[in-house]
Protein backbone atom coordinates (compact mmCIF):
# COMPACT_ATOMS: atom_id res chain seq x y z
CA UNK A 1 0.00 0.00 0.00
CA UNK A 2 1.36 3.41 -1.01
CA UNK A 3 1.76 6.20 1.72
CA UNK A 4 -1.21 8.25 1.71
CA UNK A 5 0.99 11.45 1.99
CA UNK A 6 2.49 11.50 -1.47
CA UNK A 7 -0.69 13.12 -3.04
CA UNK A 8 -0.16 15.75 -4.72
CA UNK A 9 -0.92 19.69 -2.78
CA UNK A 10 -4.40 20.16 -4.84
CA UNK A 11 -5.86 16.99 -4.29
CA UNK A 12 -4.52 16.55 -1.05
CA UNK A 13 -7.36 19.57 -0.62
CA UNK A 14 -9.67 17.69 -2.18
CA UNK A 15 -9.70 14.25 -0.35
CA UNK A 16 -9.71 16.43 2.93
CA UNK A 17 -12.75 18.02 1.82
CA UNK A 18 -14.02 14.44 0.92
CA UNK A 19 -13.13 13.12 4.55
CA UNK A 20 -14.57 16.28 6.06
CA UNK A 21 -18.65 15.30 3.88
CA UNK A 22 -18.10 12.00 4.67
CA UNK A 23 -17.74 12.73 8.24
CA UNK A 24 -14.79 10.20 8.76
CA UNK A 25 -12.25 12.61 10.63
CA UNK A 26 -11.35 12.23 14.03
CA UNK A 27 -13.11 15.06 16.18
CA UNK A 28 -9.80 17.04 16.25
CA UNK A 29 -8.69 16.53 12.77
CA UNK A 30 -12.51 17.25 12.10
CA UNK A 31 -12.74 20.80 14.16
CA UNK A 32 -9.04 21.74 12.05
CA UNK A 33 -11.28 21.17 9.11
CA UNK A 34 -14.00 22.44 9.65
CA UNK A 35 -12.36 26.04 10.76
CA UNK A 36 -10.20 25.67 7.82
CA UNK A 37 -14.01 25.20 5.58
CA UNK A 38 -14.75 28.52 7.53
CA UNK A 39 -11.91 30.29 7.07
CA UNK A 40 -11.73 29.49 3.14
CA UNK A 41 -14.29 29.78 1.06
CA UNK A 42 -12.58 27.59 -2.19
CA UNK A 43 -12.32 24.76 0.37
CA UNK A 44 -16.01 25.16 1.78
CA UNK A 45 -16.68 25.12 -2.20
CA UNK A 46 -15.06 21.55 -2.26
CA UNK A 47 -17.13 20.33 0.69
CA UNK A 48 -20.48 21.29 -0.87
CA UNK A 49 -19.38 19.66 -4.30
CA UNK A 50 -18.61 16.51 -2.05
CA UNK A 51 -22.02 17.08 -0.27
CA UNK A 52 -23.53 16.96 -3.76
CA UNK A 53 -21.52 13.78 -4.93
CA UNK A 54 -21.98 11.61 -2.20
CA UNK A 55 -25.51 12.38 -1.71
CA UNK A 56 -26.71 9.78 -4.08
CA UNK A 57 -25.30 7.23 -1.47
CA UNK A 58 -28.55 7.50 0.68
CA UNK A 59 -30.40 6.37 -2.41
CA UNK A 60 -29.91 2.88 -1.18
CA UNK A 61 -31.47 3.63 2.14
CA UNK A 62 -34.72 2.68 2.87
CA UNK A 63 -36.86 4.98 3.47
CA UNK A 64 -39.34 4.64 6.56
CA UNK A 65 -42.40 6.62 7.36
CA UNK A 66 -42.34 8.88 10.71
CA UNK A 67 -44.80 8.10 13.10
CA UNK A 68 -47.79 10.76 12.78
CA UNK A 69 -46.48 12.44 16.20
CA UNK A 70 -43.40 13.85 14.19
CA UNK A 71 -45.11 16.15 11.76
CA UNK A 72 -47.29 18.30 14.50
CA UNK A 73 -43.93 18.28 16.77
CA UNK A 74 -42.63 20.55 13.65
CA UNK A 75 -45.98 22.50 13.16
CA UNK A 76 -45.33 23.29 16.64
CA UNK A 77 -41.96 24.77 16.64
CA UNK A 78 -41.94 27.05 13.54
CA UNK A 79 -41.94 30.25 14.32
CA UNK A 80 -43.71 32.63 11.52
CA UNK A 81 -41.12 33.92 9.12
CA UNK A 82 -41.96 37.84 10.86
CA UNK A 83 -41.18 36.69 14.31
CA UNK A 84 -37.63 34.59 13.08
CA UNK A 85 -36.47 37.58 11.83
CA UNK A 86 -36.38 39.61 15.11
CA UNK A 87 -33.67 42.35 15.16
CA UNK A 88 -30.66 39.85 16.70
CA UNK A 89 -31.59 36.99 13.89
CA UNK A 90 -31.20 39.49 11.11
CA UNK A 91 -28.31 41.36 12.23
CA UNK A 92 -26.23 38.50 12.94
CA UNK A 93 -26.84 37.14 9.49
CA UNK A 94 -26.33 40.08 7.36
CA UNK A 95 -22.71 40.47 9.14
CA UNK A 96 -22.36 36.48 8.87
CA UNK A 97 -22.15 36.97 5.32
CA UNK A 98 -18.02 37.23 4.04
CA UNK A 99 -15.27 37.63 5.88
CA UNK A 100 -15.18 41.87 6.31
CA UNK A 101 -18.76 41.09 7.77
CA UNK A 102 -17.51 38.77 9.72
CA UNK A 103 -14.74 41.49 11.06
CA UNK A 104 -17.35 43.82 11.74
CA UNK A 105 -19.15 41.92 13.49
CA UNK A 106 -16.82 40.73 15.88
CA UNK A 107 -15.91 44.27 16.24
CA UNK A 108 -19.28 45.12 16.65
CA UNK A 109 -19.77 42.52 19.47
CA UNK A 110 -16.47 43.53 20.87
CA UNK A 111 -17.79 47.34 21.32
CA UNK A 112 -21.36 45.97 22.73
CA UNK A 113 -19.38 43.46 25.81
CA UNK A 114 -16.40 46.68 26.51
CA UNK A 115 -19.53 48.91 26.83
CA UNK A 116 -20.89 46.50 29.95
CA UNK A 117 -19.51 46.88 33.31
CA UNK A 118 -16.30 45.14 33.35
CA UNK A 119 -16.21 42.57 36.77
CA UNK A 120 -12.47 42.81 37.35
CA UNK A 121 -10.75 45.36 39.82
CA UNK A 122 -10.75 49.06 38.16
CA UNK A 123 -7.33 49.12 39.75
CA UNK A 124 -5.66 46.98 36.77
CA UNK A 125 -3.01 48.96 34.88
CA UNK A 126 -2.83 49.00 31.20
CA UNK A 127 -0.70 46.66 29.52
CA UNK A 128 1.03 48.51 26.69
CA UNK A 129 0.90 46.22 23.31
CA UNK A 130 -2.36 44.87 23.77
CA UNK A 131 -3.83 43.61 20.92
CA UNK A 132 -7.63 42.46 20.48
CA UNK A 133 -7.97 39.09 18.17
CA UNK A 134 -11.45 38.20 17.29
CA UNK A 135 -13.37 35.65 15.55
CA UNK A 136 -17.33 34.93 14.97
CA UNK A 137 -17.72 31.30 14.48
CA UNK A 138 -20.20 30.13 12.32
CA UNK A 139 -22.68 26.57 12.14
CA UNK A 140 -22.05 23.98 8.78
CA UNK A 141 -25.37 25.82 7.55
CA UNK A 142 -22.78 29.28 7.62
CA UNK A 143 -25.56 30.91 10.43
CA UNK A 144 -23.31 32.78 12.86
CA UNK A 145 -23.19 31.32 16.08
CA UNK A 146 -20.63 33.01 18.22
CA UNK A 147 -18.70 36.18 18.44
CA UNK A 148 -15.37 35.97 20.35
CA UNK A 149 -12.66 38.66 21.26
CA UNK A 150 -9.48 37.85 22.70
CA UNK A 151 -6.97 40.70 24.50
CA UNK A 152 -4.22 39.36 24.26
CA UNK A 153 -2.73 42.29 26.71
CA UNK A 154 -5.18 41.39 29.83
CA UNK A 155 -5.72 37.65 28.83
CA UNK A 156 -9.12 38.33 29.09
CA UNK A 157 -11.82 36.52 26.69
CA UNK A 158 -15.27 37.45 25.77
CA UNK A 159 -17.79 35.68 23.57
CA UNK A 160 -21.31 36.83 22.58
CA UNK A 161 -23.05 33.68 21.90
CA UNK A 162 -26.39 34.11 19.41
CA UNK A 163 -30.00 32.04 19.84
CA UNK A 164 -28.17 28.95 17.34
CA UNK A 165 -26.55 27.44 20.32
CA UNK A 166 -29.80 27.86 22.75
CA UNK A 167 -31.77 25.00 23.66
CA UNK A 168 -29.16 22.20 23.22
CA UNK A 169 -28.87 20.03 26.55
CA UNK A 170 -25.10 19.69 25.21
CA UNK A 171 -22.27 21.88 26.93
CA UNK A 172 -20.40 23.64 24.52
CA UNK A 173 -17.02 23.14 24.67
CA UNK A 174 -14.57 26.16 23.44
CA UNK A 175 -11.16 24.78 21.55
CA UNK A 176 -8.10 26.88 19.88
CA UNK A 177 -6.47 25.58 16.63
CA UNK A 178 -3.02 25.62 16.66
CA UNK A 179 -1.14 27.39 14.15
CA UNK A 180 1.34 23.77 13.99
CA UNK A 181 -1.74 21.51 13.56
CA UNK A 182 -3.94 20.06 16.26
CA UNK A 183 -6.08 22.13 19.02
CA UNK A 184 -5.96 23.00 22.23
CA UNK A 185 -8.88 22.42 24.96
CA UNK A 186 -10.04 26.01 26.46
CA UNK A 187 -12.71 25.06 28.20
CA UNK A 188 -16.97 23.99 28.84
CA UNK A 189 -18.40 27.67 28.37
CA UNK A 190 -22.00 29.27 28.28
CA UNK A 191 -23.92 28.87 25.17
CA UNK A 192 -27.29 30.99 26.46
CA UNK A 193 -25.46 34.09 27.14
CA UNK A 194 -21.93 36.57 26.88
CA UNK A 195 -19.42 35.94 29.15
CA UNK A 196 -15.47 36.89 29.87
CA UNK A 197 -13.16 34.85 31.19
CA UNK A 198 -9.95 35.19 31.91
CA UNK A 199 -6.78 32.90 30.16
CA UNK A 200 -4.80 31.64 32.66
CA UNK A 201 -0.70 31.63 31.48
CA UNK A 202 -1.13 28.31 30.13
CA UNK A 203 -3.82 29.04 27.43
CA UNK A 204 -2.73 33.00 26.89
CA UNK A 205 0.32 32.05 25.13
CA UNK A 206 -1.93 29.80 22.47
CA UNK A 207 -4.81 32.15 22.19
CA UNK A 208 -2.73 34.79 20.86
CA UNK A 209 -1.49 32.25 18.66
CA UNK A 210 -4.41 30.34 17.32
CA UNK A 211 -5.31 30.43 13.68
CA UNK A 212 -9.20 29.94 14.28
CA UNK A 213 -11.78 28.33 17.26
CA UNK A 214 -14.37 26.00 17.21
CA UNK A 215 -16.65 24.93 19.20
CA UNK A 216 -17.34 21.00 19.77
CA UNK A 217 -20.85 19.63 22.10
CA UNK A 218 -19.75 17.55 24.72
CA UNK A 219 -22.15 15.52 27.11
CA UNK A 220 -23.21 16.84 30.02
CA UNK A 221 -20.51 16.34 33.16
CA UNK A 222 -17.98 14.99 30.76
CA UNK A 223 -14.71 16.48 29.98
CA UNK A 224 -12.76 15.60 27.14
CA UNK A 225 -8.60 15.52 26.57
CA UNK A 226 -7.22 18.48 26.35
CA UNK A 227 -6.51 17.82 22.77
CA UNK A 228 -9.32 15.63 21.14
CA UNK A 229 -12.60 17.04 21.44
CA UNK A 230 -15.19 13.88 21.67
CA UNK A 231 -18.16 15.56 20.76
CA UNK A 232 -18.78 17.15 17.37
CA UNK A 233 -18.00 20.34 16.20
CA UNK A 234 -20.37 22.45 15.36
CA UNK A 235 -19.39 25.71 14.91
CA UNK A 236 -15.57 27.13 13.94
CA UNK A 237 -14.43 31.01 12.77
CA UNK A 238 -11.02 32.04 12.32
CA UNK A 239 -9.22 34.38 14.47
CA UNK A 240 -8.46 37.70 12.80
CA UNK A 241 -6.55 40.61 14.15
CA UNK A 242 -7.78 44.11 14.95
CA UNK B 1 -48.27 9.56 2.48
CA UNK B 2 -45.27 9.85 0.76
CA UNK B 3 -46.30 11.79 -2.02
CA UNK B 4 -44.12 12.07 -4.69
CA UNK B 5 -42.75 15.12 -6.32
CA UNK B 6 -40.09 15.64 -8.96
CA UNK B 7 -36.45 17.09 -8.51
CA UNK B 8 -38.14 20.48 -10.14
CA UNK B 9 -41.35 20.36 -7.76
CA UNK B 10 -39.61 19.75 -4.57
CA UNK B 11 -36.66 22.42 -5.28
CA UNK B 12 -40.03 24.85 -6.02
CA UNK B 13 -41.45 23.76 -2.62
CA UNK B 14 -38.06 24.44 -0.64
CA UNK B 15 -37.68 27.40 -2.98
CA UNK B 16 -41.29 28.94 -1.57
CA UNK B 17 -40.33 27.61 2.19
CA UNK B 18 -37.64 29.52 2.24
CA UNK B 19 -40.50 32.43 2.11
CA UNK B 20 -42.17 31.04 4.75
CA UNK B 21 -44.74 29.17 3.00
CA UNK B 22 -46.15 26.61 5.31
CA UNK B 23 -48.36 24.77 2.97
CA UNK B 24 -45.25 24.34 0.56
CA UNK B 25 -43.00 23.09 3.64
CA UNK B 26 -45.62 20.66 4.47
CA UNK B 27 -44.98 19.37 0.84
CA UNK B 28 -41.66 18.92 1.48
CA UNK B 29 -42.42 17.18 4.87
CA UNK B 30 -44.71 14.83 2.81
CA UNK B 31 -42.08 14.30 -0.08
CA UNK B 32 -38.79 13.41 2.08
CA UNK B 33 -39.51 12.28 5.64
CA UNK B 34 -39.52 9.07 5.11
CA UNK B 35 -36.69 9.00 3.20
CA UNK B 36 -34.86 11.51 5.83
CA UNK B 37 -36.04 8.69 8.81
CA UNK B 38 -34.32 6.09 6.66
CA UNK B 39 -31.32 8.47 7.29
CA UNK B 40 -31.55 9.19 10.52
CA UNK B 41 -32.43 5.61 11.42
CA UNK B 42 -29.64 4.28 9.96
CA UNK B 43 -27.02 6.18 11.59
CA UNK B 44 -28.46 6.43 15.16
CA UNK B 45 -30.34 2.82 15.16
CA UNK B 46 -33.20 4.11 17.64
CA UNK B 47 -36.55 4.85 15.94
CA UNK B 48 -37.34 7.60 19.21
CA UNK B 49 -33.57 9.08 19.13
CA UNK B 50 -34.26 9.03 14.85
CA UNK B 51 -37.67 10.78 15.40
CA UNK B 52 -36.16 13.16 17.61
CA UNK B 53 -33.36 14.66 14.97
CA UNK B 54 -36.02 14.08 12.21
CA UNK B 55 -38.14 16.68 13.90
CA UNK B 56 -34.82 18.60 14.42
CA UNK B 57 -33.49 18.40 11.04
CA UNK B 58 -37.06 20.25 9.66
CA UNK B 59 -36.84 23.31 12.23
CA UNK B 60 -33.72 23.57 10.30
CA UNK B 61 -34.90 23.04 7.07
CA UNK B 62 -37.70 25.69 7.93
CA UNK B 63 -35.44 28.60 9.37
CA UNK B 64 -32.18 27.41 6.32
CA UNK B 65 -34.70 26.87 2.67
CA UNK B 66 -33.65 30.49 2.29
CA UNK B 67 -30.05 29.08 1.45
CA UNK B 68 -30.94 26.54 -0.60
CA UNK B 69 -29.80 27.52 -4.01
CA UNK B 70 -31.50 25.18 -6.80
CA UNK B 71 -28.86 26.10 -9.33
CA UNK B 72 -25.58 24.45 -6.62
CA UNK B 73 -27.26 21.72 -5.36
CA UNK B 74 -29.92 18.84 -5.67
CA UNK B 75 -33.02 19.36 -3.42
CA UNK B 76 -33.00 15.64 -1.99
CA UNK B 77 -28.70 16.12 -1.40
CA UNK B 78 -29.18 18.99 0.39
CA UNK B 79 -32.27 17.57 2.50
CA UNK B 80 -29.97 14.42 3.15
CA UNK B 81 -26.88 16.54 4.27
CA UNK B 82 -28.53 18.28 6.89
CA UNK B 83 -30.63 14.94 8.39
CA UNK B 84 -27.08 12.95 8.19
CA UNK B 85 -24.83 15.52 9.75
CA UNK B 86 -27.67 16.23 12.56
CA UNK B 87 -27.71 12.48 13.03
CA UNK B 88 -23.92 11.99 13.56
CA UNK B 89 -23.54 15.04 15.73
CA UNK B 90 -26.41 13.03 17.53
CA UNK B 91 -24.49 10.25 17.68
CA UNK B 92 -21.09 11.25 17.90
CA UNK B 93 -22.45 13.84 20.77
CA UNK B 94 -21.96 10.55 23.50
CA UNK B 95 -25.50 10.04 24.14
CA UNK B 96 -26.19 6.86 21.62
CA UNK B 97 -24.75 3.80 21.38
CA UNK B 98 -24.67 2.03 18.48
CA UNK B 99 -23.95 -1.18 17.60
CA UNK B 100 -21.66 -2.33 14.90
CA UNK B 101 -22.47 -3.63 11.44
CA UNK B 102 -19.68 -5.36 9.83
CA UNK B 103 -19.11 -3.74 6.15
CA UNK B 104 -20.28 -6.50 4.19
CA UNK B 105 -23.55 -7.03 5.74
CA UNK B 106 -24.43 -3.23 4.95
CA UNK B 107 -23.46 -3.65 1.66
CA UNK B 108 -25.76 -6.90 1.41
CA UNK B 109 -28.64 -4.99 3.04
CA UNK B 110 -28.18 -1.91 0.29
CA UNK B 111 -27.92 -4.24 -2.78
CA UNK B 112 -31.17 -6.14 -2.12
CA UNK B 113 -33.13 -2.68 -0.81
CA UNK B 114 -36.03 -2.67 -3.14
CA UNK B 115 -36.26 0.69 -5.52
CA UNK B 116 -38.03 3.36 -2.95
CA UNK B 117 -40.33 6.11 -4.30
CA UNK B 118 -38.17 8.74 -2.86
CA UNK B 119 -35.84 7.61 -5.46
CA UNK B 120 -37.47 9.67 -8.02
CA UNK B 121 -36.56 12.68 -6.01
CA UNK B 122 -33.05 11.90 -7.64
CA UNK B 123 -32.38 11.88 -10.91
CA UNK B 124 -31.88 8.02 -11.66
CA UNK B 125 -29.25 8.87 -13.50
CA UNK B 126 -26.77 10.64 -11.05
CA UNK B 127 -27.02 7.38 -9.04
CA UNK B 128 -26.84 5.04 -11.59
CA UNK B 129 -23.20 6.89 -12.79
CA UNK B 130 -22.43 7.00 -8.62
CA UNK B 131 -23.20 3.28 -8.14
CA UNK B 132 -20.90 2.86 -11.31
CA UNK B 133 -18.18 4.89 -10.17
CA UNK B 134 -18.37 3.39 -7.26
CA UNK B 135 -18.53 -0.34 -8.22
CA UNK B 136 -15.00 0.84 -10.40
CA UNK B 137 -13.16 0.89 -7.34
CA UNK B 138 -12.21 -2.38 -5.32
CA UNK B 139 -14.75 -4.02 -3.04
CA UNK B 140 -13.19 -3.10 0.68
CA UNK B 141 -13.02 0.81 -0.41
CA UNK B 142 -16.49 1.04 -1.78
CA UNK B 143 -17.58 -1.05 1.09
CA UNK B 144 -16.17 1.48 3.56
CA UNK B 145 -17.26 4.75 1.71
CA UNK B 146 -20.65 3.61 1.54
CA UNK B 147 -20.79 2.25 4.89
CA UNK B 148 -18.76 5.64 6.36
CA UNK B 149 -21.99 7.53 4.31
CA UNK B 150 -24.57 5.73 5.86
CA UNK B 151 -23.90 4.70 9.35
CA UNK B 152 -21.65 8.04 9.74
CA UNK B 153 -18.81 6.37 11.47
CA UNK B 154 -15.20 7.46 11.63
CA UNK B 155 -11.85 6.27 10.32
CA UNK B 156 -11.48 4.76 13.43
CA UNK B 157 -14.16 2.71 13.87
CA UNK B 158 -13.68 1.97 9.50
CA UNK B 159 -10.70 0.38 10.54
CA UNK B 160 -11.58 -1.71 13.66
CA UNK B 161 -14.19 -3.06 11.76
CA UNK B 162 -12.25 -3.67 8.84
CA UNK B 163 -9.44 -5.30 10.94
CA UNK B 164 -6.72 -3.31 9.04
CA UNK B 165 -4.15 -0.08 10.16
CA UNK B 166 -6.21 3.18 10.89
CA UNK B 167 -3.32 4.13 7.55
CA UNK B 168 -4.59 1.48 5.91
CA UNK B 169 -8.15 2.67 6.33
CA UNK B 170 -7.51 6.49 4.88
CA UNK B 171 -5.30 5.60 2.38
CA UNK B 172 -8.14 3.56 1.27
CA UNK B 173 -10.73 6.30 1.26
CA UNK B 174 -8.73 9.32 0.57
CA UNK B 175 -7.65 7.36 -2.83
CA UNK B 176 -10.92 6.28 -3.44
CA UNK B 177 -12.52 9.64 -2.87
CA UNK B 178 -10.09 11.08 -5.30
CA UNK B 179 -10.55 8.05 -8.21
CA UNK B 180 -14.61 8.66 -7.52
CA UNK B 181 -14.19 12.38 -8.26
CA UNK B 182 -12.08 11.79 -11.62
CA UNK B 183 -14.98 8.65 -12.69
CA UNK B 184 -17.78 11.08 -11.64
CA UNK B 185 -16.35 14.03 -13.31
CA UNK B 186 -15.24 12.00 -16.74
Amino acid sequence: MTDPTDIGRMDEDLALAGELALRVLSPGDEAAARARAAADPAFAAHVEAWNERLGGLADGIAPVEPSFRVWPRVEAGLTPPAAANDNSIVFWRRWAIGSTGLLAASVAAVIVLLAQPVPVPIATPAPPPAVMRVATLTLESGAAAMTLAYDTGTGELYLAPTTEMAGDNRVPHLWLVLPEGGVQLVGAIDGSTTSRHSLGRALSGPAGVANAVAVSMEAPGHTPAQNRPDGPVVASGEMQQL
Amino acid sequence: MSAILTRDELALALGRTGEGDRAAFRRVYEATSAKLLGVTLRILADRQIAEDVLQDTYLTVWRKADSFDASRASPITWLVTIARNRAIDRLRSGAVMRKSTPIDEVVTVIVDDAPSPAQALETGDDVRRLNDCLGQLDDRTGGAIRTAFIEGVTYDALAVRENVPLGTMKSWIRRGLLRLRVCLES
